[in-house]
């Protein structure tokens, strides 16, 4: 083997992946082509459009800094490589009372607005991709104070004392009561006449995890395991 | 006219390493340093799996900064610089040519730790990019890529003035190591921080560097490194000379296809983790067969084996090999990927590839390369062996516990009957003993790191008997005694 042998086959052979699996899908995956809801087959008309709504962009900045990724992850995969569908609460929610059953797997809409999508490492806390809708359901008319004593104490709730989750009580501030106590304070060890309240990073992430609720209708042509509460699908 | 020749062959070869004294210390010990300090990160951040509230009221030893930290200082303060040194010395040796710009180097070497410490130092701070082992902040990339550029350009340089004639695999191995490393490096980090793309393509491309690092880096160096140490000391040819090339050709066929079976079940081209996965599999042929002709080579000597410093650590350093591709197999066939896609059996790969297999080998070539360019022996034997023993029982465990735990804990994932407190609690045994794990390796590395800063500052032992794991004073496996430089019979 001489020099020019060996460059020209390191080059076609890495050259080769590298144009197959990198760079050519990176820039396919650039735009991805809107999907139409079907007369007939979907209930609803026009081109689907998942909303969001909270503060992702800076919510995300938190999430990463801070390495939540490392045991929480964000995809819902479809069953043939994994269970996520029928894990509680992972995919949407089971009989949801409006909605039914809004199961579903995710799609390249869900990390919208985000310049990478936040798939994670390790599952050694659970998937987060319904995160808000959980806590919605579980506490529908105080999700985010409960979130950001969570997030202050991730064991302070005895259903879950037995979590690993990091506390950030780094994200919190000290303040004097001025007046009536603030809306979100968390409790926590402070002296007499001061309360504990989220600090602005802290409501950036509570504001990013409940919008985190990636079980919208999608087209049928989408949904690769159709509810069965869709009578037309 | 013989012993001429041979007296010409020393003087080179001594000329050779007296060039490269200071650079390939530097990052020796540097890289030691480095890892004394990811062990330390890594003791804190598995500490917090099984007791989160360890340190958690600080923000920089948050278990998400600490984590990344960790391995930040793992790949790119030590086993980036271990591969350097072994790169520009080996080169040098294998090109036959003194090394001409060593002040160049030492000083790229200088701005290499700068870079490093700033970026590991921007992760603690709350920097952290939030991509997988890509996690230093965005101004550290480019400055890497420039100081990787100035370290190794010679060593390209003396392979292109090499002497006509033979050339040797690992010099192949090196060549690869060298044209990959900018050029996925450089791309990946282009395409992930400078280009408006999908979020699910930066996803992807993250997932191929983290991929590449171990196969297209680590591995290709490890692996030239072996196939120079273990004939170079046994004084044995390779085992079967073709199959090495057959090997190289397959590592470079097979390894930058690997790396997206990450994504499996993520909404991005289907055919990506379907290729990743198979190519990850097929990986095993090129480790395999790399591992099992330099093992091969070592088995008709194992006295010598087990005497020499740097090739106990090598030897072992091709099993933990022959282990991560048993792993790579394993861990990607369908059924178990879907189990293990999401545990911590990935991070156990990791610490097989870079710990287990490729530190192995770099500690063997450290034993090796150490007393040849400074001139002085090993002081201590115990301190070898101490080394030795608690590095490989160690790595060892943790590599076996977290890739077992991690299929444990995919089991209890995917079983839907449990609650998830069910599935995240089987993590908490793996951790404890990571964690004692960790520990044990600190202790390993102060050793080495001790042993390492004597020779460093040339306080090893005057003496021509290399230090050997034996108690009589056996027949050198380096050759006859009174000569540092003559390490047996010449194999090329």
């Amino acid at each position: 083997m001489n020099f020019r042998t060996f460059a020209i086959g390191l080059t076609a052979s890495f050259g080769l992946a590298w144009l197959a699996v990198v760079v050519v899908p990176f820039f396919k995956m650039r735009d991805i082509a809107p999907v139409a809801f079907q007369e007939g087959i979907d209930p609803q008309s026009g081109i689907y459009h998942p909303k969001t709504s909270g503060r992702v962009v800076n919510g995300y900045q938190v999430y990463a800094e801070n390495g939540c990724y490392q045991c929480h992850t964000q995809v819902v995969r479809p069953t043939y490589a994994g269970n996520d569908l029928g894990r509680a609460d992972f995919a949407g929610i089971k009989d949801d009372p409006d909605r039914g059953d809004t199961r579903r797997e995710s799609n390249p809409f869900d990390y919208k607005g985000l310049d990478y999508a936040p798939v994670g490492v390790s599952r050694n806390g659970p998937d987060l991709m319904n995160y808000g809708r959980r806590l919605l359901r579980a506490h529908p008319t105080d999700a985010e104070q409960y979130l950001y004593r969570r997030l202050y104490n991730p064991r302070f709730d005895p259903a879950v004392s037995w979590s690993n989750c990091p506390s950030l009580p780094f994200l919190f501030e000290k303040k004097e009561i001025m007046g009536q106590k603030s809306d979100h304070a968390v409790e926590g060890k402070v002296k007499e006449g001061f309360e504990i309240i989220p600090g602005p990073k802290a409501r950036a992430l509570a504001s990013y995890l409940m919008s985190l609720q990636h079980d919208d209708a999608v087209p049928a042509s989408m949904n690769y395991a159709p509810a069965p509460t869709n009578p037309e699908g | 006219m013989a012993s001429l020749e041979n007296d010409q062959d020393t003087i080179l070869r001594s000329s050779i390493d007296r060039s490269l004294r200071h650079p390939v210390m530097f990052f020796f010990t540097s890289g030691a340093a480095w890892l004394a300090v990811a062990i330390l990160l890594g003791i804190v951040s598995s500490a917090k799996v099984h007791s989160p509230d360890f340190l958690s009221h600080c923000p920089w030893l948050t278990y998400g900064r600490v984590f990344a930290a960790h391995e930040s200082a793992l790949v790119y303060g030590w086993g980036c610089q271990a591969a350097f040194g072994m790169i520009i010395w080996l080169m040098a040796r294998l090109s036959r040519q003194a090394c001409r710009n060593a002040g160049i180097i030492l000083t790229a070497g200088h701005l290499w730790n700068l870079v490093i410490s700033l970026g590991v130092i921007g992760i603690l701070a709350g920097g952290g990019s939030g991509m997988p082992w890509m996690e230093m902040p965005t101004f550290t990339w480019f400055p890497m890529l420039l100081i990787y550029i100035a370290i190794v350009i010679g060593s390209m340089v003396q392979f292109k003035l090499r002497p006509s004639g033979h050339t040797y695999v690992s010099q192949w191995y090196l060549m690869a190591a060298l044209i990959w490393f900018p050029w996925f490096f450089a791309s990946s980090n282009l395409l992930v921080r400078g280009f408006d793309g999908s979020p699910l393509g930066a996803t992807g491309v993250n997932a191929w560097f983290h991929s590449a690092m171990l196969l297209m880096l680590f591995a290709p160096v490890g692996i030239g490194m072996a196939y120079y140490l273990v004939p170079k000391v046994l004084g044995r040819p390779v085992y079967n000379y073709s199959l090495s090339l057959i090997g190289f050709w397959a590592l470079a066929i097979i390894a930058p296809w690997a790396g997206l079976q990450k994504l499996a079940g993520v909404p991005v081209p289907n055919f990506l983790p379907y290729l990743g996965a198979f190519a990850t599999i097929l990986f095993a042929i090129p480790a395999a067969v790399a591992g099992i002709n330099l093992l091969k080579t070592a088995v008709g000597d194992l006295d010598t084996v087990n005497k020499s410093p740097t090739l106990r650590f090598t030897v072992w350093g091709l099993v933990f090999l022959m282990v991560f591709a048993f792993a790579s197999v394993m861990l990607n066939l369908p059924s178990v990927l879907k189990l293990t896609q999401f545990t911590i059996s990935g991070y156990g790969y990791d610490v097989l590839g870079i710990y287990g297999f490729f530190s192995f080998i770099a500690f063997g070539a450290i034993y090796f390369i150490v007393p040849r360019v400074t001139r002085r022996e090993w002081l201590s034997r115990r301190l070898i062996t101490s080394h030795f023993f608690l590095s490989l029982y160690a790595v060892g465990g943790i590599a076996v516990i977290t890739l077992f735990g991690g299929l444990m804990q995919g089991v209890g994932a995917e079983n839907l009957t449990a609650a998830w407190e069910d599935a995240a609690s089987r993590v908490q045994p793996y951790a404890v003993f990571t964690t004692v794990a960790w520990c044990f390796l600190l202790v390993s590395n102060l050793f080495f790191f001790l042993h390492l800063t004597l020779m460093w500052l040339r306080l090893g032992r005057r003496s021509s008997h290399p230090t050997l794991l034996t108690h009589e004073h056996a027949t050198s496996p380096h050759g006859p005694e009174g000569d540092i430089d003559n390490a047996g019979p010449a194999v090329h």
